[in-house]
């Protein structure tokens, strides 16, 4: 349970916001570079911490990501013409770099230098591991871009994608350092096929579905582990690393780990109410097949809101009868499953309702590490953000291991290179 | 650039509001009369300056517009049934007149005088160059009827029509204003580097005020020996924009086309769209197409006049185009003219224009002005004088391009042209 004070804390992320000041210190994906892929190409609406803004790759191969208004008359940028370096305005011709500088302004008279006075509002923003990310914060406390595992690899190792969810991000991060739901909205069975292991087949999260939480706090976040009882007088391991701000790699299947195929979410505020799930797979050893990685679900978006075509005005395509003869929810996708549940919470979760049990630990410890940020932020501190971009070379653990393997000795296997 | 306050203050228009007060001193264009061309015929839904109303015509032609909600419990009277002249509620009976009375009440007993207690708000209304026109302020300031010279030529001399902008009156009436822009928005030939707009893309701004409003003149220089290509417009308290559609050069007969930004509510308008014919010929359908029935269209009369390319599709903006023919890639044809651009544009600005963020040049001094003599009008109204523009003086005026010499200056050169009715013999009813 959150106060309503702290509940607003954490999930308010405008300019002037605690937590919008906390998130500005970090870099975050705004888009995929796909979408700017030509230089001159069309300019792409972006809105990520309730500002709205325009990235443009411009004729030398640089991304701009500027302010929607031009500052003359406020018109939308979306509209303007990507040529000769620079977006212009399609109102009355202005155009401005990937600075933010003026260029030209032709409707002036020639002898006017009114243009050397006018900017637009510019952040910094990089292609790094198929996204563009934008750094929104003061100059002085920028950190390394961060070398999270899918920028590591080469583009055919990797996959990228990006979608809006209808509800607060928080909410969105919760949900994937969650990993006790997925024994139920994701495997879920009819309880009575549940609660007899000799039906319940193979997978190994049904059989223990209240696994112990873990969490230890890392440079780059922390990483909190869920043992569930296994065969043999061992456990099922399932080990997460956060990367702050908001970025999981979710456990998948075991196998060695340098081989395997990971996947992750990060979560960005678009607004108070809405936010971008960027979702990336990759695998460190050989390209990606075909259809590997997240699955069509992610992908299966109206084209221009950018929401899944399976969404709160169609329930989900929730299936009453599927949802009493086979699986927990009736939803068909297990991406669906979580973005329908997470916006059935409400735009913004009101957390001063909720009843937290001792399996939401690395919900609280995300959320402990928010306040903290935010509130060093309002005492005039510089809160703690990884600068080193190798803080993120980190990845899931999914294992059985022998009931003497103490929780500190498994968390070592999420570093990159460990066995 | 405007202060927050005065933000609100140019763009509020709801009853009691200052800029609300001043629009209600103006007779206001409410709907077109083909929407309630029958007598008896279907009710219709009217927003006007925050206000919901109902309009009808009675069995004797009458034209009626009344509140929406019924005096008695609130139904709605669009519902109601239009008969023996009178709109009567679906829920209870009551019945109404044109001008408001309550002229039956047969849900209460027979010997009761309530209904001679009762009124729905009513406002005078005039039916006038096919627009049903109504005024919406007290009964001593009802201004002389808006006999725009548009108004009163022969029906096959004109055409109007309305269509649904999705922002706040005022950015209509400011891109509308604005003659700049016609060298970057409406450049519909990135090519052609003879236009006038395009030789000539730093106009010269000009503006004169009047006691209707103002005229302003855009000047746009080309050589000592050509002169300079002027534009002349009108602007007629408080959202009236008369400009040249005057293509003499090439032969065609004289011709001046307008706006008028009609606020539905503070974050919706009608922009009106006129033109007229002051030759012998009557207009063309080529020379109506944009300001007529025939925009109909793309213009969904049952969608309350929203134009199929909008928001939602970003105006069908074609990336190709406008990389290779068009300053915008935002479709300009005979059924939508420039206006598509320019809805698209001002709805692009959100949907109430953030003006302490602007950034306003030497070429916007016409925005500047409008907004001043707007300011200037409220505070008069405040202080419980008369604003400028409700006298008849407007009723000749018309807006002239010419290309003068250098040494001409156009508040001379087209003075009789432009306040004087001189030239043309006009067709009038």
């Amino acid at each position: 349970m959150l106060s309503a004070q702290d509940n607003e804390m954490i999930t308010r992320t405008g300019p002037g916001t605690p937590m919008g000041e906390y998130l500005r210190r970090f870099w975050m994906p705004a888009l995929l570079s796909e979408e700017i892929a030509e230089p001159d190409s069309p300019p792409v609406r972006v809105k990520i911490l309730n500002e709205e803004l325009i990235a443009f790759r411009d004729t030398n191969g640089d991304v701009g990501l500027i302010d929607n208004n031009c500052p003359h008359r406020r018109a939308s940028l979306f509209f303007g013409r990507n040529e000769e370096c620079g977006l212009r305005c399609v109102y009355h011709g202005w155009k401005f770099d990937t600075n933010g500088d003026c260029v030209d302004m032709p409707s002036e008279p020639a002898e006017s230098n009114f243009k050397d006075k006018v900017k637009v509002k510019a952040y910094s923003a990089e292609d790094w591991g198929g996204y563009i990310w934008a750094y929104m914060g003061p100059a002085e406390s920028m950190p390394e871009l961060p070398e999270v595992g899918w920028a590591m690899v080469p583009e055919s190792h990797r996959k990228v994608s990006r979608r809006l969810q209808e509800n607060n991000f928080v909410q969105g991060i919760e949900g994937g350092i969650d990993s006790s739901h997925i024994s139920f909205l994701h495997f879920g069975l009819p309880p009575v096929v549940r609660d007899d292991p000799a039906r319940a087949g193979h997978s190994l999260s049904n059989i223990d579905a209240a696994p112990h939480f873990i969490v230890k706090t890392t440079d780059y976040g922390f990483v909190y582990g869920a043992n569930r009882e296994a065969e043999n007088d061992s456990y099922y391991w399932r080990l997460t690393p956060f990367m702050l701000p908001f970025f999981t790699v979710i456990p998948g299947g075991t196998g060695n780990p340098d081989e395997r195929t990971y996947s992750g979410h990060g979560w960005v505020p678009a607004d108070d109410e809405s936010c971008w799930m960027f979702t990336y797979s990759w695998n460190a050893s050989r390209p990606l097949n075909e259809g590997e990685g997240h699955g069509a679900s992610f992908l299966e978006k109206e084209p221009r809101t950018m929401r899944a075509v399976m969404n709160k005005d169609n329930d989900y395509g929730i299936d009453r009868e599927v949802q009493r003869t086979k699986t927990f929810t009736g939803i068909e996708a297990i991406s669906i499953q979580d973005s329908g549940i997470q916006e059935s919470m409400g735009a913004i979760c009101d957390r001063t309702k909720e009843h937290l049990g001792t399996s939401d630990s690395a919900v609280i410890a995300m959320r402990r590490m928010y306040l903290q940020g935010c509130r060093d932020l309002l005492e005039g501190k510089e809160p703690f953000v990884p600068k080193k971009g190798s803080a993120y070379r980190v990845r899931s653990v999914a294992d059985v291991m022998d009931k003497k393997v103490t929780f500190e000795e498994t968390t070592e296997k999420v570093a990159v290179g460990a066995t | 650039m405007l202060n927050a306050q005065d933000n609100q203050l140019v763009s509020q228009t709801g009853p009691g509001t200052p800029m609300g007060e001043l629009m209600r001193r103006y007779w206001i264009p409410a709907l077109l009369s083909w929407e309630v061309a029958e007598p008896d015929g279907t009710p219709v839904r009217v927003k006007l300056l925050g206000e919901e109303l109902i309009t009808f015509k009675d069995t004797d032609g009458k034209i009626g517009l009344i509140d929406n909600y019924c005096p008695h419990r609130r139904a709605s009277l669009f519902f109601g049934r239009n008969e023996e002249c009178g709109l009567r509620c679906v829920y209870h009976g009551w019945k109404f007149d044109v001008d408001g009375n309550c002229v039956d009440m047969p849900s209460e007993p027979a010997e009761s005088n309530f209904k001679d207690k009762v009124k729905v708000l009513a406002y005078p209304c005039m039916d006038m160059g096919g627009v049903v026109w109504t005024y919406m302020g007290t009964l001593e300031n009802q201004p002389p009827p808006p006999m725009f010279e548009w108004t009163q030529v022969v029906e096959t001399h004109r055409a109007v029509n309305k269509v649904l902008q999705e922002s706040n009156w005022l950015q209509g009436l400011e891109g509308g204003v604005d003659s700049v822009h016609a060298s970057y928005l409406h450049n519909n030939d990135i090519t052609n580097t003879t236009r006038y707009e395009s030789r000539s893309a730093a106009p010269s701004i000009e503006v004169e005020p009047t006691d209707y409003g103002y005229a302003y003149g855009s000047v746009r220089h080309l050589s000592k020996e050509e002169g300079n290509f002027v534009r002349a417009y009108q602007f007629i308290m408080p959202f009236t924009q008369l400009r040249p559609d005057d293509r003499r050069e090439s032969g065609a007969s004289p011709k001046v086309a307008g706006h008028m930004w009609v606020p539905i509510d503070d974050e919706n308008h009608f922009v009106w769209n006129f033109v007229y014919s002051l030759g012998d010929e009557p207009l063309t359908d080529a020379d109506k197409a944009k300001h007529s029935d025939l925009a109909y269209e793309v213009i969904d009369i049952n969608n309350g006049f929203r134009c199929i390319w909008n928001a939602d599709n970003d105006y069908g903006i074609d990336r190709e185009v406008q990389r290779t023919q068009t300053f915008t890639g935002i479709l300009s044809d005979a059924r939508v003219g420039a206006n598509l651009q320019d809805r698209g544009i001002q709805e692009s600005m959100g949907t109430i224009v953030d003006r302490t963020r602007e950034h306003l040049a030497t070429t916007d001094r016409a925005i500047i002005a409008t907004r001043r003599m707007l300011q200037e009008a409220a505070n008069v109204v405040g202080d419980g004088g008369t604003p400028r523009g409700t006298g008849p003086s407007y009723y000749k005026v018309r807006s002239i391009q010419r290309v003068l010499p250098v040494d001409v200056p156009w508040q001379e050169g087209m003075k009789e042209l432009l306040f004087e009715g001189a030239e043309y013999s006009p067709i009038m009813q």
